[in-house]
């Protein structure tokens, strides 16, 4: 292709629209300022993981390939069978990668959408950034505070767009229930309660193995130490280790917790002490805890939140619905929080992709003078958005590095069995040698940030 | 109780024996549940139980080997907390004599991690000198970079003047990572490695 810099934005469309035969597939940041494409242009993506909700992304994004709003240029997965699959469903011409540091060095693609197991978010993010990529990743955005900072200064350096998959800031309920709460309607809150159904338990525990010919061990593990292959590291299942998901606080913690700081108005704010208490797996390698109690501990101002997990019958039951509401019926009740205010309650279930809000704010008008909250168009047009425009994105690296802390911390609250004291300025853990060494997790070589 | 008083002492040591001795039988005990709620308790025991328990942690049934292995993390998490220095370097000096050559592979391993969290200067010698070994020296460079002392950056400068070729790269990493400078040997994290055997469909 003629080097494009030659040619102003216009007199390049005018040869392009000429020539009747070339597709409008155009390596976006060969038009736009500085990696940022054209409010026209299509975004050229690339997907690193595309099994479980990276499988999703892909099929997203193919619908909205199909639709003309982006391209796909490659796809990455480090099991071969899953990355096969995942070249049927994106088709012809896209190029298949096992190492992601492939789909980085390619001057076409615009932005990388990241659905690897957790352990990997924090490297792949830094190092998509760095490579000038904007970046979708799944949540956590972090497993330890370390990864937080260094996404933070990634994003930061590199003027990229992250959008991290907390999608529940973005669903319609989590709109309705954002403006009901902002408005005052339950008064000043106070306290949140976040609520889920235990983490599992391994009934099947299976000693270490070979793994199988079509997985790149090394590359799952990546960052992590190493350790013999076991089938109960994956897939999926990697969610109940501590080190590489863990547990529900991490997994469902970031959706929940997301949609509470949002609507606390309180990203970039964090709690003072992070005290929390669980019940351990009774046998296998998942080491998650099962049920867990979680105190944060907010001040200036003062609130505090929680994250619960208990047992299924003492879970808030879930309302009723008919499915015309605009979440429709609740498919998850299992999860999500009460808000306690000066003047009232107020619930919902789930803070994924499923955000169901009570029906008092559903049904809340906003009079005269009543205070607005930004309406995220969907999460991903939210992120083309911050592509294009450079605009924040709803659930931007800042904000999601604050609610996966929190994950991070009451996991380590758990681990070590005792209080933690955290300084938010600073991003440290305080008055603890070793918790303040577990903030980092070294990295295996050449898998670091 | 004087520290010198033998008889004391004696008592103290019979005690310290028994309560390991009962923890071990009940990690090792058939019940899941006994096994849990042994290890979960654990922290308490210190390191009396250390070497006991490492003897535990490749025992041939492997949920026995696991609670072991909880066990001596439980105690490691409970000597780590603040105020409790004496207790902490007493576990952290346990901790490095299963570093020894004669204990299993897997034992040294996660004794090298047990003493990232709570080893200071002292012990680096000995995690230092698991840089030359080829099954273990990758855990023991990402235990010294976590240990912040100056000792440590020393022993991974000292490690990387004698390196094998083949694990320079890994030591400049853990280097740069402490702040210093390391001539050659430049950052390699961004240099694709692995190749597919899945193709393109064609157009």
């Amino acid at each position: 292709m003629k080097p494009m810099n030659k040619l102003s934005r216009r007199e390049f469309l005018a040869a392009a629209g000429a020539a009747a035969s070339v597709p409008y597939f155009v390596p976006a940041n060969v038009l736009a300022r500085a990696n940022r494409p054209g409010a026209n242009e299509r975004i050229v993506t690339a997907h690193i993981g595309v099994g479980g909700m990276g499988g999703h992304h892909l099929n997203d994004m193919k619908d909205r390939m199909n639709k003309g709003e982006v391209s796909i240029a490659s796809v990455c997965d480090v099991d071969e069978n899953r990355l096969a699959k995942a070249v049927m469903t994106a088709g012809a011409g896209v190029t298949p990668y096992r190492d992601y540091r492939y789909v980085l060095q390619r001057k076409d693609v615009d932005a990388v959408v990241i659905a690897t197991p957790d352990h990997w978010h924090g490297v792949q993010m830094v190092h998509a950034a760095e490579c000038g990529k904007h970046v979708y990743v799944e949540k956590p955005a972090c497993c330890t505070i370390e990864e937080g900072k260094a996404m933070m200064a990634a994003a930061k350096k590199n003027k990229v767009s992250v959008q991290v998959g907390s999608q529940g800031r973005s669903q319609p309920e989590a709109y309705l229930a954002h403006r009901y709460l902002a408005n005052g309607n339950i008064g000043h809150i106070n306290r949140v309660d976040c609520f889920h159904y235990p983490s599992p338990e391994d009934n099947n525990p299976v000693p270490d193995s070979d793994p199988p010919e079509e997985l790149d061990w090394d590359l799952w593990l990546g960052p992590l130490r190493w350790r013999p292959y076991n089938q109960r590291y994956l897939h999926g299942v990697f969610r109940w280790l501590l080190e590489s998901g863990g547990g529900q606080i991490r997994d469902r913690g970031a959706h929940v917790m997301s949609c509470a700081m949002w609507w606390m108005g309180a990203d970039g704010t964090g709690p003072v002490t992070i005290e929390a208490t669980g019940t351990s797996p009774k046998q296998g390698l998942w080491d998650s805890a099962v049920l867990m109690d979680v105190t944060y501990t907010f001040k200036n101002p003062d609130w505090v939140m929680t994250w619960r997990q208990m047992p299924n019958d003492q879970l808030p039951k879930a309302e009723e619905r008919t499915g015309n509401e605009p979440g429709g019926k609740i498919s998850r009740p299992g999860y999500g929080a009460i808000y306690r205010g000066t003047k009232g309650e107020f619930i919902h279930w789930g803070g994924d992709g499923g955000t169901w809000a009570e029906k008092k704010a559903r049904e809340w008008k906003p009079g005269p003078g009543a205070k607005e909250v930004y309406k995220s168009p969907g999460h991903k047009e939210d992120w083309f958005e911050g592509i294009k425009t450079g605009k924040k994105t709803i659930m931007n690296i800042d904000a999601a590095v604050g609610v996966a802390n929190l994950t991070i911390l009451g996991n380590l609250s758990f681990i070590l069995g005792r209080k933690i004291q955290w300084d938010q300025k600073k991003q440290e853990i305080v008055g603890d040698e070793q918790a303040h060494r577990m903030m980092s997790r070294p990295q295996r070589h050449p898998y670091h940030l | 109780m004087s520290k010198n008083d033998p008889v004391a002492g004696a008592a103290v040591g019979a005690v310290r024996t028994k309560a390991v001795a009962d923890l071990i039988e009940k990690i090792k005990d058939s019940s899941p549940d006994v096994r849990t709620k042994a290890w979960l308790g654990a922290g308490e025991a210190g390191w009396p139980a250390v070497s006991s328990l490492a003897e535990v942690m490749t025992d041939e049934n492997l949920e026995v080997a696991r609670a072991a292995k909880r066990a001596l993390w439980k105690i490691v998490r409970h000597a780590g907390r603040p105020g409790a220095d004496q207790e902490r370097q007493s576990v952290a000096v346990h901790l490095s004599s299963l570093l020894a050559d004669d204990r299993p592979v897997a034992v040294r391993r996660e004794a090298l991690w047990m003493l990232s969290e709570i080893g200071e200067k002292e012990l680096i010698k000995p995690i230092a000198g698991l840089l030359t070994n080829k099954e273990l020296r990758e855990d023991a460079r990402m235990v010294l970079e976590r240990i912040g002392d100056k000792a440590s950056v020393a022993a991974l400068e000292a490690g990387f003047k004698t390196a094998p070729e083949d694990f320079k790269l890994n030591l400049a990493q853990s280097i740069r990572k402490r702040g210093k400078k390391v001539r050659g040997y430049e950052c390699v994290k961004l240099v694709p490695t692995k190749q597919t055997a899945v193709k393109t469909l064609p157009k």
